[in-house]
């Protein structure tokens, strides 16, 4: 059998080489083709048993656990949704004190949280930037499926422009409610946060083993660590569960989900559509296999391009942050 | 005298369906003179993709409506139903919404003579194979068609809404009259053809009817309930702290060798399952690495089983699967049982490969991206042993 | 008290370390050092603040070895403390008025997860307008939530109950976080000769933190608070109402231990301590440094041959019902001294004097009642308007008009 690493992580090169042992195990309630569900399955599957999880409230807190029943083989506890951040830097504290003491046994746990995109996006940002400047060893990943999805569906500072959410209904004086560009909360965080060494972005399952390197990566790197997971979600983005695959990878190929990783300030692409010779494909290919932008109109569809042909071809590093260069001369 | 209706769901796909049926039943009642209300259940809230739900509806001629509500309302679950409408057949196999509920039988709330109103294109017998016995007479009713599938803001408009309303005029006028029904959806929508799809339901559904679909359920119909349902713990048995132990880490290689949740199983989630030609597999391992429910069993031989009573059907193995007409999605009231497929394999190849294209026919049902803009069904190929045609290239990025 | 410290002097070497000059923050400080703390989240609000300053630089100067996290909000450092508790460190953290509540999210689940980290409470009134002043609505939001509170009046005090609180917090029937109490500015910033515990004598009364089969490690594989649908609340509220119960015992035994390491410090009933009550017919109740005048005004009164007493309520979570009905419905009338408010609550008295009431409800002799708000914001308790107290109170005895139930003292009208 092939058990799951604890430490010194081997990158794993190709799927063939994954953990087979499930340490995130069947019989939770998550949504039938439920992407984040992978995001769970992937990152305690990277990081082995020698874990200690904290899921701040949210679809993979209400949905994974129900009461008196649970998935998790490793030990997770609930957090408050805004509390990501907070959790981990109080597991790892009190592990680090208690080794340094002598009053348990001196071995590395790993200590991950994982928060939604509101939860981590936009409550508890100010507690994630205060642990990604501490020096505990620790990985926060936000799974991102773009919307309040365990209050059934409302927009959050990550839902992509012109999404219908409970709270952005389409109508018939405004055509779009979600008028709000999705906020850049990966780019904000390794741009403000100089001695965190690790930050990337992500998708369960494309590429293949991607995401899992980049979790052993972000485990072994040393000190505080953050991930931001795209999750096609098909009860929000309302799809058929069976395409969650190939929504990620549309949405990573049309440029609106850009995957890198920013390892010591030095940033890698492990995505790079420049490089494929094909180019990005037109957004419009991904937002019209998705029930919730049914109701934009074209003027919507370009603006939305627009705005990714930018992010592209405009910022000074591209999709990272959107800061377009140094102006020559003052205006 | 009270009437309770309830509609058993799949959560998200048809929770506007669900409660866009109970909240006309209480429109057209209203309009008859009758008091009414509807709820859901509100612990089904939020849903999940498949999750069954339920929404009630509950009219009577002469109770005043706060007895109405305190009979009917001030509670989460009904204890009786007169009518439980089931808007996807495969729901018959049971529904387990939480984990402690244990895999309830569908007609568990339907009263002495009550009905069993099912959307499904089986006959009665051939749902009545794996619904639960009753120890009294009731009915059961077929309203001819697919379930009605569609997402969270893409709605389907294929009339099952109507013709429900119809079914339930046919099934118990006292409920709401077909009159009514035709009345209030002419007025609502000025659109002739609903009304006349309400009242064509209500003719399919009277006992007059040719072929006639209502039948009558004997405490001889159906089967001994499989399923135990959970007792619930007391609060001195229960670990203080909100505490509860983890599932206890387990694997080997083989059928069920991995551990798993043992008091939430939740594969009656499904609507289809699927089926698996090992002989054509590749062992490519994306069927494993894409499963969000973590149901593929690895095996000693390099295949993948499937843990069938935590798949909930979602789709995603067959989509990603490389070759051709290797998984397959099959509707699930094809199936009696959970066993191993790999273990059926093994003992005997030539006869699985038979059974499981006797399980697939030739229809392969599946979705266009947008759940609710309807179904394809295209002809299934029966593929020679071993004779592998790849649908698409594997991608295997090296970052 | 100063009888007991006599007694503490004679037979107690070794026990104490030395003797020190320490306001209540500071001492508060010392206490955590002994109770050999392994976390502590700090994040600045007057008047507690000076807790987390001392506690700094005892670690600065390698007095004293914790992991000290600078957090970003009350909500972001009751969360740290509160999941440093739950992979068994013992933790520690406080705050003062606006700040408590602005983490009371995480106040309310460090109770239901019934862990059992110390947190002082610097009483600061709540704003608008903001003051600094102490005002005992801020720890008081929380009585309804599963945590141990207790007030303490004296840096010696605080001191103890710091190591107290852990040992009863940490008591596996129990299982509960804990709110130690003190006056912003008269006990945080008033300075006392304090003495100051030894290493041994602290170790000896507080043994080790262990969460057992709680603890989240990897060598104990459990799930914390799944989320609960209707079949399960009614039966883990219940547990914890079990576990409150469980505390009014192991407070008792608690005290009794800590007399039997540092001399008789403390006397039954524990929960609160009763002064010149005797032969009384007029007593005040009080929480908090309001215990000094209120003692004071006793010996002035009772040279001049009045027989009153005072009653300072130590423990008010758990409320030590059966204990003060006993003691109160010995006297003709009570006078409850609030130093926090109600507003709209009956007869819009104070959030003690209606606890007391409703405690003295079953009594056999039920004394005549009256209620002060004082002391709001910081404003002085003085020893005339603790005499003018005790006057309203003997009263109260005779009169049966309700008119001047409630007064408030020191008020410019």
């Amino acid at each position: 059998m092939s058990t799951a690493p604890t430490i010194d992580y081997e990158r794993i090169k190709g799927v063939k080489n994954v953990p087979l042992e499930e340490l995130y195990t069947s019989g939770h309630r998550t949504c039938q083709g439920c992407e984040s569900a992978t995001t769970m399955r992937g990152f305690i599957k990277a990081a082995g048993s020698r874990t200690v999880v904290t899921g701040a409230t949210g679809c993979m807190y209400v949905a994974n656990t129900s009461y008196l029943t649970t998935p998790w083989i490793v030990p997770w506890m609930h957090t408050q949704l805004g509390a990501g951040g907070s959790s981990a830097v109080g597991m790892a504290a009190g592990l680090r004190a208690l080794k340094r003491k002598g009053k348990i046994k001196d071995e590395k746990i790993n200590v991950i949280n994982f928060s939604g995109d509101l939860g981590a996006g936009d409550m508890g940002i100010g507690g994630i930037s205060a642990a990604l400047q501490s020096d505990y060893d620790l990985l926060i990943i936000m799974y991102d499926n773009e919307s309040a999805a365990n209050t059934d569906i409302q927009a959050t500072g990550s839902t992509t422009y012109g999404a219908q959410t409970t709270f952005t209904p389409p109508g018939t004086k405004h055509p779009i409610m979600q008028r709000r560009w999705k906020k850049n909360v990966a780019g904000m965080l390794a741009v403000g946060h100089p001695t965190c060494k690790y930050v990337a972005t992500a998708c369960a399952t494309y590429p293949p083993t991607d995401y899992l390197n980049k979790v052993r990566k972000a485990l072994s790197i040393g000190g505080p660590t953050f991930i931001h997971t795209y999750d096609p979600c098909p009860k929000g983005w309302d799809y058929h569960p069976r395409y969650s695959n190939e929504l990620g990878e549309l949405g990573i190929k049309c440029g609106l989900y850009p995957l890198y990783e920013i390892v010591e300030g030095n940033i890698i692409y492990t995505y790079d559509a420049r490089k494929t010779g094909k180019g990005r494909i037109p957004v419009k290919e991904f937002l019209t296999k998705q029930g919730r932008f049914e109701h934009l109109l074209p003027e919507h569809f370009t603006y939305i391009q627009k705005m990714v042909d930018e992010m592209w071809e405009e910022w000074e590093f591209p999709g990272v942050a959107p800061i377009k260069g140094i102006l020559k001369a003052r205006i | 005298m009270i009437k309770r209706v309830e509609v058993n769901y799949r959560g998200i796909f048809q929770k506007n369906l669900g409660k866009k049926i109970g909240s006309d039943i209480v429109m057209i009642a209203s309009r008859m003179g009758q008091k009414a209300f509807s709820n859901g259940r509100y612990s089904d809230s939020p849903e999940r993709n498949g999750i069954p739900c339920k929404y009630f509806a509950f009219v009577s001629p002469d109770v005043p409506e706060e007895e109405l509500e305190a009979e009917c309302g001030a509670k989460l679950e009904i204890d009786e139903a007169n009518i439980s409408v089931v808007l996807d057949d495969t729901m018959c196999k049971g529904v387990e919404p939480w984990g402690w509920h244990g895999i309830r039988p569908i007609n568990e709330r339907v009263v002495k003579d009550g009905c069993l109103l099912v959307v499904s294109k089986k006959k009665p017998e051939e749902l009545l194979k794996f619904i639960g016995k009753k120890p009294y007479n009731y009915r059961i009713a077929i309203l001819d068609g697919d379930a009605s599938l569609a997402g969270l803001w893409v709605n389907k408009d294929d009339m099952t809404h109507e013709r429900i309303l119809g079914g339930i005029a046919a099934i118990d006028p006292a409920v709401i009259s077909i009159e009514a029904v035709e009345a209030y959806l002419l007025e609502k929508t000025k659109q002739k053809h609903r009304a006349d799809a309400a009242r064509a339901a209500y003719e399919s559904l009277r006992q007059e009817a040719k072929p006639p679909r209502v039948k009558t359920v004997t405490s001889n119909d159906g089967i001994v309930w499989p399923h135990k349902i959970p007792v619930l713990p007391k609060w001195f048995e229960m670990q203080e702290g909100a505490v509860v132990p983890a599932v206890k880490r387990g694997f080997e290689m083989g059928p069920r060798g991995q551990s798993r949740n043992a008091m939430f199983k939740r594969g009656t989630t499904k609507t289809q399952r699927p089926a698996v030609r090992f002989d054509l597999c590749t062992k490519c391992t994306l069927c494993w690495a894409e499963c969000p429910d973590e149901c593929f069993d690895p095996t000693t031989d390099g295949f993948y089983d499937i843990e069938y009573q935590y798949c909930v059907g979602c789709g995603k193995c067959a989509e990603v699967c490389p070759v051709k007409e290797c998984i397959v999605m099959v509707d699930e009231l094809q199936f009696e049982d959970d066993h191993s497929p790999w273990e059926h394999w093994k003992k005997d190849s030539k006869e699985y490969i038979q059974w499981v294209e006797g399980k697939k026919g030739k229809d392969r049902v599946s979705y266009p991206f947008v759940t609710g803009k309807g179904i394809t069904v295209t002809q299934g190929e029966v593929m020679p042993e071993g004779k592998i045609v790849p649908v698409r290239k594997t991608e295997e990025v090296e970052v | 008290m100063s009888v007991a410290m006599a007694k503490a002097k004679s037979d107690l070497s070794g026990v104490y370390q030395r003797e020190d000059l320490l306001n209540g923050c500071q001492a508060v400080a010392q206490g955590v050092r002994l109770a050999d703390v392994d976390v502590i989240a700090a994040y600045p609000i007057r008047p507690y603040t000076e807790v987390m300053d001392a506690l700094s630089k005892l670690i600065a100067d390698g007095e004293f070895d914790a992991e000290y996290i600078i957090a970003d909000s009350e909500h972001s450092q009751f969360e740290i403390v509160k999941h440093a508790s739950s992979v068994n460190a013992r933790a520690f953290g406080g705050s003062s008025g606006t700040g408590w509540m602005y983490g009371m999210e995480a106040l309310v689940v460090t109770a239901t997860d019934r862990l059992p980290p110390l947190f002082v409470v610097g009483n600061r009134a709540l704003d608008d307008p903001g003051a600094f002043g102490v005002e005992h609505n801020d720890a008081m939001a929380i009585r309804d939530m599963g945590w141990l509170i207790c007030w303490v009046t004296t840096p010696q005090e605080a001191l103890e109950h710091v190591l107290i609180g852990y040992r009863i917090a940490e008591d596996k029937k129990v299982r509960m976080p804990m709110a130690l109490a003190m006056d912003g500015a008269f006990l945080t910033h008033s300075q006392h000769m304090v003495k100051i515990p030894s290493v041994e004598a602290a170790k000896k009364f507080l043994p080790q933190y262990d969460l057992a089969e709680r603890r989240l490690h990897p060598d104990n594989p459990i799930s914390v608070a799944p989320q609960v649908n209707e079949d399960w609340v009614m039966e883990i509220r219940r547990q914890n109402w079990e576990a409150a119960k469980r505390a009014r015992v192991v407070i008792k035994d608690a005290y009794k231990e800590f007399n039997d390491v540092f001399g008789d410090r403390y006397s039954a009933p524990y929960y609160f301590e009763e002064f010149m009550t005797d032969d009384a017919e007029a007593v005040l109740i009080g929480a908090g440094t309001v215990a000094a005048p209120a003692r004071t005004a006793v010996r002035r009164l009772r040279a001049k041959g009045q027989k009153v007493g005072y009653v300072n309520l130590r423990w008010f979570r758990p409320f030590p019902t059966v204990e003060l009905r006993e003691s109160l419905s010995r006297f003709k009338s009570v006078g409850v001294i609030d130093r926090d408010f109600a507003h709209g609550s009956p007869d819009n008295g104070g959030i003690l004097m209606h606890e007391i009431r409703s405690c003295l409800y079953p009594a056999k002799n039920r004394p005549a009642i009256v209620n002060f708000i004082g002391g709001l914001g910081g404003r002085d308790l003085s020893i005339a308007d603790l005499q003018k107290m005790y006057e309203t109170t003997q009263q109260a005895a005779t009169k049966d008009s309700m008119d001047e139930f409630v007064t408030w003292i020191g008020l410019r009208e």
